[in-house]
């Protein structure tokens, strides 16, 4: 477990600034109050093995003590640099950026499910969506009752998918929460 | 400094096998055994200052205190880093370096957003003009077929004269159907 280098930092930014925008410097300023001690505690990213994790810097310090090759996880697992050095979101990032995205798709109840089997969003499912989005931007989808689903990258600008047909696909999925079951075997081990 | 160690170790050793027995009694034992240890701490830093010489020649002195004539400074093209520059990776950790970062990139993908926006907003107002354009043409288009058809309307009294003609010409088909019996009749046939 090490700090990023400043590459790899920067490749992860750019990364989250696909869906969360201006408020990404919230992920920084970020703290939590712990009981025992008198300065507040912030989050640091962390990378394991090739995972990046969203973490307590405390529980980072504590993580310290524990093998390289022993230690599995901890904190929040944002994804993996590939070995090419791209950065690949998880859905287990989801709740790290869900409550700063940008743009949002509400899906309705009946694509719901067709999503969460892994499928695209296609237009007849929207419910709403974000004004003025353009081509290409990563959205966060959620259901009608704000609950985050998955996250994904439109096809289409708003305006442009106003003139498309009800089987058109406006957003390509990324990641769904029906990971968490589909990839149960792969999603945790490094 | 093994042997320096093992025999701090022996007298220390020493000392407690002397004080444990007797620990009533004699300080003098102890003040006989107190100046002892003091050597073997005095041993360390000597080895301490020995370390010091061994720092790295380019940490005990810089190459100014040297007085040596300048060489050319001039970096051959292979080396890119200075000898003395960090090796390995450059970890970011504090949160002044971490928003330079993410500025830099806000910055980028703002200008990249806009940008977009800029180019759909674009291409959107070309394609309404074209929109425009085509509606117009087509409505010319419209128009003009408008105005044949009404002349063709207008025309078409014309047309019901011609019609008239065409009567006329009936009767004309009339006429040479009897001009036609009118040549059968002259006609000469062999059987």
């Amino acid at each position: 477990m090490r700090p990023l280098t400043d590459t790899e930092t920067k490749t992860l930014f750019e990364k989250l600034a696909n869906y969360t925008g201006r408020s990404l410097n919230n992920l920084l300023t970020d703290t939590v109050s712990t009981p025992g001690s008198k300065t507040p505690d912030r989050y640091v990213f962390r990378i394991q093995k090739d995972r990046v994790y969203y973490v307590r810097e405390s529980l980072a310090n504590l993580a310290t003590s524990v093998a390289r090759d022993s230690l599995l996880s901890l904190g929040t697992c944002l994804g993996k640099f590939t070995k090419t050095g791209k950065f690949r979101l998880h859905i287990t990032a989801l709740d790290v950026i869900a409550p700063h995205a940008r743009y949002k798709v509400w899906v309705k109840q009946n694509g719901e499910m067709p999503f969460l089997y892994g499928g695209h969003v296609v237009k007849a499912h929207i419910g709403r969506w974000s004004e003025d989005a353009p081509e290409h931007a990563g959205a966060i989808v959620l259901s009608m009752n704000d609950t985050p689903l998955g996250f994904g990258v439109t096809a289409r600008s708003t305006a442009e998918a106003r003139k498309l047909d009800p089987t058109g696909i406006v957003l390509f999925r990324q990641a769904d929460v029906g990971e968490y079951l589909r990839e149960e075997d792969t999603l945790f081990t490094t | 400094m093994a042997p320096s160690k093992v025999k701090a170790g022996a007298a220390k050793g020493a000392n407690k096998r002397s004080t444990k027995p007797s620990q009533s009694g004699s300080s003098s034992k102890a003040k006989k055994t107190g100046p002892k240890p003091a050597p073997t701490q005095h041993k360390p830093k000597p080895s301490t200052a020995t370390d010091k010489k061994r720092k790295p020649p380019h940490m005990r002195y810089t190459e100014k205190e040297l007085k040596i004539p300048q060489l050319n400074g001039i970096r051959p093209a292979g080396v890119q880093k200075p000898p003395n520059a960090k090796k390995g990776k450059n970890f970011v950790d504090d949160k002044e370096s971490m928003n330079a970062i993410m500025a830099m990139v806000m910055a980028e993908k703002e200008g990249n957003l806009e940008s977009k926006m800029m180019r759909a907003r674009q291409m959107e107002e070309v394609r309404e003009a074209k929109r425009l354009e085509a509606e117009k043409r087509a409505q010319s288009k419209k128009d003009g077929l408008e105005g044949r058809k009404e002349e063709l309307k207008k025309g078409s009294k014309k047309r019901r004269k011609s019609d008239g003609d065409a009567s006329t010409d009936g009767g004309a088909k009339e006429d040479a159907s009897a001009k036609k019996m009118k040549t059968q009749r002259k006609r000469v046939s062999f059987g």
